[in-house]
């Protein structure tokens, strides 16, 4: 049997690397995937506990489906949100929507 | 546990009412065509709203709650009214700022307004970390479409970019919180979790404290604490001004609400944990809001930097360690308050910027000459903003100061007192110019529409009145419990 240690790191890892590309990348499709990815993370949390967690019950699942279904309408208000972008500015480069600043 | 058939689901009367009438006027909205100003729809939303606040007055001055995931308490009732309020007052600017928009569509921004709200009361009602993050999103999505709602502005369109991006990092944040204290307790329940944390710190400090920080992160954002308050100027100056004042208060205090509901009732057993970090947090927040306030000259900006300032004031009796029952008169006491004067304001501002054609401070030239009404109601938000005498915020920062004092927390009272002088500056900056300089070129009398300038005086009649006699309402809210 996997520990769940082993997949909160897995969790860890992802959101790690989710929050670097949030920060580093300068592409903004490239930005909310990384965004799904924190998001997903926490569903790897929620499910490792649900299953071989401390408390193992179904609540964890029901969480994952309400993430995931939120993530979906966060991701298509956010591709909308681009579209608008990308109509205004010809560009989706984040260092390049500078107009508001300080 | 209770069955959800066995629940007392009329207890959810005022949502399920507002979700029927915001959808209503969705359909009533794209029956009747793409274009044109539609401001019946705007009539009809603050209607819904009315009767949601009646349903909230007749149903929610009971407590209980439903499977313990849904709960209605004293809190729940003032935070809903509140909120209700604020938006009515908002939907009342925007029918005037789409009026002179008719360019942007118009569609829609009524229900998105209603859904925005109906997550922000789900929100200040939950019981239970799904419930409480189902609500959050419904305010935050409907909130980035609001944003960006002029598609054809680049900055507006910019603005929503940018808070899509750092709301949902901000809302993983959350989540991953959310995840440890799911798993450590085995429970969603709000109730269930504050009753066994205290008992499993023991066991597990290290892993509650990263799960309480990364809510903090989270929550910091939606509320806009320094230092998580970067996204605030942004959006705020970008998006259309009636969702600035939606974001700047309705969506603040429905957020603040959560905090108050996590912190007080989840998280209130290690108490002594986390609330330095919070007066920490607060200290910060009231010194850079107030400072960089000084330095803008865009008006929607610098009530951003104004409202950080604010939230900082809002955050502090949460740090003392006073009872919840006193920490919550407090914070609603000020609540009102912020929601009076910061919603008056706006209108002013609305009014201002949407005549001049621009947001910059010297839009307000000679506003006396020009409106002796409007320039005297934004005199009397701009003092109580900044705080001073026989107004609602000067009591409300009486009180957080003497809450500060007695719950051991001085430093903190006094950094509020010194920040607080410091906002003198700005707020009485706008002021002076209204008064001292002469109106711009092309700036003609303004003609503010019947129902913003009923708005406005309901506005200041509050200011005024709680500043008379604020007895009146901590009397009342010093009578009850806060929390179920």
């Amino acid at each position: 049997m996997v520990p769940v240690e082993l997949f909160l790191a897995l969790g860890a890892i992802l959101f790690c690397i989710g929050l670097y590309g949030v920060l580093t990348r300068r592409h903004l499709v490239i930005v909310l995937v990384c965004i799904e990815l924190m998001l997903n993370s926490v569903n790897i949390n929620l499910i490792a506990f649900s299953s071989i967690g401390p408390f193992a019950n179904i609540t964890g699942q029901v969480f994952t489906l309400f993430v995931i279904t939120l993530a979906a309408a966060e991701a298509a208000v956010g591709l909308a949100i681009l579209i608008a972008l990308y109509r205004n500015r010809e560009s989706i480069d984040a260092i390049k929507q500078d107009l508001l600043r300080w | 546990m209770l069955s959800a058939f066995d629940a007392n689901w009329s207890l959810m009367t005022p949502e399920i009412v507002l979700l029927c009438l915001a959808l209503l006027i969705f359909t009533i909205d794209f029956m009747t065509g793409i274009k044109g100003s539609k401001p019946f729809l705007g009539r009809l939303s603050i209607i819904s709203l009315l009767i949601t606040a009646i349903l909230v007055v007749l149903t929610n001055n009971v407590s209980g709650n439903i499977a313990q995931v849904f709960i209605v308490d004293k809190f729940a009732m003032i935070f809903k009214l509140i909120i209700l309020v604020g938006v009515a007052f908002v939907i009342t600017i925007s029918m005037h700022y789409l009026e002179k928009n008719s360019d942007v569509y118009q569609g829609e921004f009524y229900s998105l307004l209603l859904f925005a709200t109906l997550g922000a009361m789900i929100m200040v009602s939950s019981a239970d970390l799904i419930t409480l993050f189902v609500g959050l999103e419904l305010l935050s999505i409907s909130s980035y479409c609001l944003a960006g709602f002029k598609k054809r502005n680049k900055k507006s369109t910019e603005a929503a970019i940018k808070y899509v991006i750092l709301g949902g990092v901000a809302s993983a944040f959350i989540l991953y919180g959310m995840s440890f204290l799911y798993g450590l307790t085995g429970t969603t329940g709000i109730l269930e979790i504050g009753r066994d944390l205290g008992a499993l710190y023991d066991q597990y400090p290290f892993i509650i404290m990263m799960s309480l920080l990364f809510m903090l992160v989270g929550f910091g954002f939606k509320i806009s604490i320094v230092p998580f308050h970067m996204w605030a100027p942004d959006v705020y100056e970008g998006s259309p001004t009636p969702v600035t004042a939606f974001l700047s208060v309705v969506s603040k205090l429905a957020a603040f609400g959560l905090v108050l509901r996590m912190f007080i009732i989840a998280f209130g057993s290690i108490f002594d944990e986390w609330s330095f970090l919070l007066a920490i947090f607060a200290a910060l927040t009231m010194i850079i809001g107030n400072f960089i306030a000084l330095t803008q000259k865009n008006v929607k900006r610098l009530m951003a930097y104004s409202g950080i300032a604010q939230a900082g004031y809002l955050v502090v009796p949460l740090a003392t360690t006073l009872t919840p029952d006193i920490t919550m008169s407090i914070i609603a006491f000020y609540g009102i308050a912020y929601v009076m004067m910061t919603l008056g304001a706006f209108a002013v501002i609305t009014l201002v910027t949407e005549s001049a054609g621009k947001e910059d401070i010297s839009s307000f030239n000679g506003l006396y000459y020009r409106s002796p009404f409007m320039a005297i109601a934004m005199t009397v938000f701009l003092v109580s903003l900044a705080g001073l005498p026989i107004t609602a915020g000067f009591f409300g920062k009486v009180y957080i100061f003497i809450g500060a004092v007695t719950g051991g927390m001085i430093w903190l009272a006094v950094i509020m007192i010194a920040t607080s002088i410091v906002s003198f500056f700005y707020y009485f900056g706008i002021i002076k110019q209204m008064y001292m300089n002469e109106p711009n070129e092309n700036d003609e009398v303004l003609n503010p529409p019947l129902s913003l300038s009923v708005m406005v005086t309901v506005a200041v009649t509050v200011t005024l009145f709680l500043g008379f006699f604020p007895g009146l309402v901590t009397k009342y809210f010093n009578s009850f419990h806060w929390f179920f």
